[in-house]
């Protein structure tokens, strides 16, 4: 064989996505997707995908946060992104963000290929749960970009492989709370990030 | 005497293919942010190159490493004669301390050779990019990556291979060269493309066990003839994407003569990374078949066949061309102050309407793998697209 044996990164890959803060918890790696297709097109069985996209979705109807109105809910969200929720109150229906994605936290790494090493899924102590549910994920209006939790966990800017801490992504049953203010800082943040995007010369030859 | 082969030879062949759905995100989220570049495709996968082992083996690798041998050998020559240290325009204040990093036995990481090769007859040697080439990781990630991909999906054919062991070879260098602790890497802070580049190297560098630290050139401090990182700590090892006749013109390249910093690429890769290595090569092995006829220019007006280029230049600036039938070309660039060579032209093959230049890679001494780039012009260009190809008999 001419070719590698192996070609992993540690460094690079991770560094594509915006990394949660770890407080001497380990982070788990997780997979975060728009929808099946692309999940496929990262390289996955179809299968599997599938699987955990309706997972996803079931759970999306439990955990989406919930609004008095489409207004308020389009506000956090934009307008267009949200749907109504399956719960009512007097005087109509509750609201809630469309599901925009999912992150996948039981799928296997592919061997040895890009990404990186294969890591057994970490397994809840005492139980064997996946540390990180396979769960929904959404993005709110400033931020277009950045993949969210319903309880608003900043968890990737871009589909692929991203790591999170298990506490900060364990997903509850959806409360009627407002919210506001999501993802202005992490927009700048991107914005700067496009700007710097645009090509400079190189230094190789 | 040379063994003339019976078999006809044929071209590598160039094949159309079905890009992958949803490459460009999957790419960014390994990190490669400039598979476009200004809007413009640079890496490429609507086709790729076949090459067989023999093409790959006989013509390419075995010829690889066989003028990069032509190359260190001549690096003695060079030292002894003032005569070629002024062709080669070396400055006269660090020819001390460049003889002495190779007397030291200072290492080299790797380096790429741009050949010019159809897949019939020998591959000539267009010039050696030994200081600072680029191209690494498109070569020896993301075209490792397609392979790997596109045999899971069924759209190669089982048992195709490619000449590419390019990170394994930087692991095995990595975790042999005994570099010391911490170790550096570093590149201008703008230049996305080259950051991705020593990303690329820090990260095999770390799956090697090295302790490797990035930091911006412009952040590399100076002091008492040492550089600082920004935690006040002296560089010891320095992996640079940079080139060395920048460095020397600039403000702190005084310390360059007496510090402790162990280089990657060493100084005196900057008389491989000259294009005055190529007339030197012609006048110690004139004939040779991988290599070009090439003269230390004397400014004359340039003859039908030949081109003329900067003794330093990067991605095609300053290049100057006649060709056969007397067409003039030329790409302007910020290196007209250097001197110059001129070489015999070889035009770049054709297939399906571009221009295709392969750079093979060494590490150590060991050829590596190949990255093709083609481009509209015989002249290869920054704006160059870079295509993955597979070995298949």
């Amino acid at each position: 064989m001419k070719r590698s044996k192996k070609a992993a990164l540690i460094l690079m890959a991770p560094a594509a996505t915006l990394l949660l803060a770890g407080c001497g918890e380990q982070e788990q790696e997780v997979h975060v997707f728009h929808d099946v297709d692309e999940c496929a097109a990262f390289y996955h069985p179809p299968a599997a995908c599938q699987a955990e996209f309706e997972q996803a979705q079931a759970m999306h109807t439990q955990v989406a946060p919930r609004y008095q109105n489409q207004l308020e809910c389009e506000a956090d969200f934009g307008a267009g992104q949200c749907e109504t929720a399956p719960e009512r109150h007097q005087s109509g229906s509750f609201f809630m963000p469309m599901m925009m994605g999912y992150m996948a936290g039981q799928m296997l790494n592919r061997g040895n290929l890009a990404g990186g090493q294969a890591q057994p899924t970490q397994q809840a102590a005492g139980g064997s749960r996946p540390a990180v549910p396979t769960q929904p994920l959404y993005k709110s209006r400033d931020d277009r970009s950045t993949f969210r939790t319903a309880s608003n966990q900043a968890v990737a800017s871009q589909p692929g492989v991203a790591r999170v801490r298990p506490s900060a992504v364990q997903p509850q049953r959806a409360q009627l709370v407002r919210r506001g203010g999501f993802g202005q800082q992490a927009a700048a943040r991107q914005e700067a990030m496009r700007r710097d995007a645009r090509r400079q010369r190189s230094y190789g030859s | 005497m040379p063994v003339v082969s019976a078999v006809t030879a044929a071209k590598m062949k160039r094949v159309k293919s079905t890009p992958r759905p949803g490459w460009q995100a999957y790419a960014e989220s390994l990190g490669f942010q400039f598979h476009t570049i200004d809007g413009e495709p640079y890496w490429d996968e609507s086709a790729y190159y076949q090459f067989s082992l023999r093409q790959i083996e006989q013509d390419l690798e075995d010829v690889t490493e066989q003028l990069h041998a032509m190359a260190l050998d001549l690096i003695p020559d060079i030292l002894a004669d003032e005569q070629k240290l002024d062709q080669l325009a070396i400055p006269a204040e660090y020819r001390d301390a460049l003889a002495a990093s190779w007397q030291r036995g200072d290492p080299h990481l790797y380096g790429r050779m741009d050949l010019v090769y159809d897949g019939s007859g020998p591959a000539k040697l267009l010039e050696l990019n030994y200081d600072t080439p680029t191209s690494l990781y498109e070569t020896g990630f993301f075209q490792w990556v397609w392979l790997e991909d596109q045999l899971m999906r069924g759209e190669l054919p089982a048992g195709a291979d490619q000449f590419n062991s390019l990170q394994d070879k930087l692991e095995q260098a990595f975790a042999n060269l005994a570099l010391p602790q911490p170790f550096h890497f570093t590149s201008v802070r703008e230049s996305i493309e080259d950051k991705g580049t020593v990303d690329y190297l820090l990260d095999i560098a770390t799956q090697s066990g090295v302790d490797g630290r990035y930091i911006a050139l412009e952040d590399i401090g100076s002091l008492d003839g040492q550089y600082y990182d920004l935690q006040g700590e002296p560089i010891t090892g320095l992996f640079k994407l940079y080139p060395w006749e920048f460095l020397l013109e600039e403000a702190f390249a005084e310390q360059v003569k007496t510090s402790e910093t162990l280089w990657l690429e060493p100084l005196w890769k900057l008389l491989l990374s000259n294009k005055g290595i190529l007339p030197l090569l012609w006048q110690k092995h004139p004939g040779h078949p991988n290599l070009l006829e090439s003269h230390f220019d004397t400014g004359k007006a340039l003859d039908k066949g030949w081109l003329r280029k900067p003794l330093f230049s990067r991605e095609g600036a300053n290049i100057e061309l006649v060709t056969a039938d007397g067409k003039r070309l030329s790409e302007p660039g910020p290196y007209q102050d250097a001197p110059f060579i001129r070489q015999r032209l070889q035009p770049l093959p054709m297939f399906d309407g571009n221009y295709t230049l392969i750079g093979s890679w060494v590490v150590g001494d060991s050829a590596a793998g190949i990255g093709i780039r083609e481009d509209n012009s015989l002249i290869t260009k920054d704006s160059s697209r870079f295509l993955p190809h597979i070995i298949l008999d």
